[in-house]
């Protein structure tokens, strides 16, 4: 079939990696942006894959469509030649002594929702220790054993390297569409262009179908650092200063992809690299990293380990992640047309699954 | 003798509620609005500091707050000087088309205690520039006695710190602030992290409660705004009522009838 992707962020990545493998269709690419695809909220993205933490504020089915992608990620890399892209050795979730109450809340609100949340197990700083030896000094903490992070500006950058190197994709890169509907893509007001299956993966670009679709502002610090070594995506619980710390090891260390330098940022040779995030701030906002943000995330950072202060600080990014009023994802499929919108902080959690959902029920049938 | 079907004024406007809630913290805007709408609260505060319209100008946050069809009262959450509230109130003011203000001048950033000096200062100008100010403040009296004198009829002082959920922690300043201005709108704002505690506020006389962590953080928000609809109720009905006074039944003030005076007193 002829199909067209509009929209090369995560979740048309997604849908096109799923389309070749489907088998004989040319496929075409609109994208606002270059093929780097930096600009995309896919790119901003930690790429946790933590369907338990995100049951503290997520509904449970938020829970089941991110168990159903942890199953799709490792066959949808090794197809996009993504290595070192996927971790699953559990995530940290652990708060200061005088925050217990946190910790309290989050796993009363994970067990409320689903029954799996029962063998989660709280961990004692020794415990803790053999895991991760520089948290140690955490009295309490949960281990979710069954969580992960797809690396996800590797996953951007070798996405388009492979996406561009098949004959049948033609990527139309800094070609803005206009309106889309079944069969067709207007670049224009006037001038369409036909095509069996279209798919709408413009995320706040969707803008003009989906009234309610909203941007929440987020805002990420890139920190590397040669005296701390934490493995594991580790979330410190705060009445208002929560941060996620996303271990990345070597970075971008020895990859050597035209579309990996773009974002040049060049590794501190022997330094690991975090992601330090989010803000969540109700905004279309896409100006750079506030002061405010920036100091709560890094002194936030600082308390998870003094160490970090010597860190160095190489990136910032900021971002708006589409969602709808229930911050639940959407799909809307008729014949010759497929719209999926509104993943909102849970992009990596959620794409693999809610795209199987919606071209199983679309183009597949 | 009053009547809590009346009902109730601030401000100029009328309200059959007495509770105030807050439009941060819940798991989506949809079970905000759902949890509003179970609390039956008419007067949703909004924090703007945080979410700035940006470039492209509108906020889709502030869209939905609109269509919930309540009683906007704009806040200056976040705000650490006098000149930093009375700029976002300026901005407020044009956002929601209302002179209300909930007034927030942070002095402490960790417990997010109300700053009074620069409250006062930011108070005398607002009001200078029209606003209708509605600040939130500690459970002085003084302090109290300060907003009064510079033209302030809504005052809302604190249960306990923000988002600590601690309920009221020191009734009895509460209780004083209520003798010394029968006349005035009191609000507890802030600390109130159970239905229990706003029965509490409302059986001391206080015109209503102000809250948000307590219905955005429970498991079940939407219930949970239920639950303060109905305890913000009760607790005025209680106050309009005049509870009962307390009895001691420790040491007997007479002889129990039927038992034989050398059981008694044993």
């Amino acid at each position: 079939m002829k199909i067209a992707i509009v929209g090369a962020g995560l979740v048309g990545r997604v849908v096109a990696l799923n389309l070749l493998r489907d088998g004989d269709h040319t496929i075409t690419i609109f994208d606002k942006d270059s093929k780097e695809g930096i600009k995309s909220a896919g790119f901003t993205a930690a790429g946790m894959l933590a369907p338990f933490a995100e049951l503290e504020t997520a509904e449970s089915v938020i829970f089941d469509l991110g168990k159903r992608s942890m199953e799709l990620w490792k066959p949808l890399l090794k197809e996009a030649g993504v290595y070192d892209g996927l971790q699953i050795k559990g995530t940290i979730i652990t708060a200061h002594p005088q925050d217990m109450p946190e910790l309290e809340h989050f796993i009363t609100s994970l067990k409320n929702k689903v029954d799996e949340a029962d063998e989660i197990k709280l961990l004692n700083a020794k415990e803790l220790s053999t895991l991760e030896p520089e948290l140690g000094h955490h009295t309490q903490s949960f281990y979710l054993k069954d969580e992960g992070q797809v690396d996800s500006q590797r996953f951007i950058a070798f996405s388009t390297n492979y996406l561009d190197s098949m004959p049948n994709v033609i990527w139309r890169e800094h070609t803005s569409v206009n309106k889309l509907e079944a069969h067709k893509v207007y670049l224009d007001e006037v001038n369409d262009e036909i095509f069996d299956w279209v798919f709408d993966t413009r995320g706040l670009g969707a803008k003009e179908h989906f009234s309610d679709l909203r941007g929440v502002r987020g805002e990420v610090i890139w920190v590397e650092s040669k005296e701390i070594d934490i493995t594991r995506p580790t979330r410190l619980l705060h009445p208002r200063y929560k941060i996620y710390i996303v271990p990345r090891g070597n970075g971008c260390e020895g990859i050597d992809l035209d579309y990996c330098k773009d974002c040049k940022i060049a590794q501190t040779p022997n330094s690991k690299r975090y992601i330090i995030g989010a803000s969540e701030i109700e905004s279309e906002d896409m100006s750079p990293i506030s002061v405010r943000s920036t100091l709560e995330l890094m002194s936030a950072l600082f308390t998870v380990h003094p160490n970090f202060g010597e860190a160095r600080i190489v990136n910032s990014e900021t971002n708006c992640r589409p969602a709808f009023s229930d911050n639940l994802p959407r799909i809307e499929n008729e014949k010759g047309l497929t719209r999926i919108n509104g993943l909102y902080r849970h992009g990596y959690l959620l794409a693999p699954a809610i795209v199987e959902k919606a071209l199983n029920e679309g183009i597949r049938r | 003798m009053t009547n809590s079907n009346k009902k109730w004024k601030i401000e100029g406007k009328e309200f059959d509620s007495r509770l105030m809630i807050g439009s941060a913290l819940y798991p989506s805007p949809e079970i905000m609005k759902n949890s509003i709408n179970a609390s039956g609260s008419q007067i949703v505060t909004v924090a703007l500091r945080r979410q700035s319209a940006g470039e492209q100008g509108g906020n889709p946050f502030w869209e939905i707050i609109k269509e919930l069809g309540v009683t906007v009262l704009p806040n200056t959450a976040g705000c650490h000087t006098s000149k930093e509230a009375i700029t976002t109130a300026m901005m407020a003011r044009e956002v929601f088309q209302t002179d209300w203000i909930k007034l927030e001048v942070i002095g402490n950033q960790y417990n997010l205690q109300p700053d009074p000096f620069a409250l006062v200062e930011a108070t005398k100008v607002l009001i200078g520039e029209g606003f209708r100010v509605l600040p939130y403040m500690t459970d002085d009296l003084v302090l109290a006695q300060r907003l009064a004198d510079i033209g302030c009829t809504t005052l809302m002082p604190w249960g306990s710190p923000i988002g600590s959920g601690r309920g009221l922690m020191n009734p009895y300043n509460l209780k004083v602030i209520r003798k010394q201005f029968p006349n005035l709108n009191l609000i507890v704002d802030a600390g109130i992290g159970k239905p229990s505690d706003a029965i509490e506020a409302m059986e001391l006389g206080f015109d209503g409660v102000l809250l948000n962590s307590a219905v955005a953080l429970a498991q079940e928000p939407v219930m949970m705004g239920e639950a303060f609809k109905y305890a913000v109720y009760a607790g005025r009905l209680s106050y309009e009522a005049g509870a009962m006074q307390k009895r001691d039944m420790a040491s007997p003030s007479t002889p129990t009838v039927g038992t034989p005076f050398w059981h008694q007193f044993a």
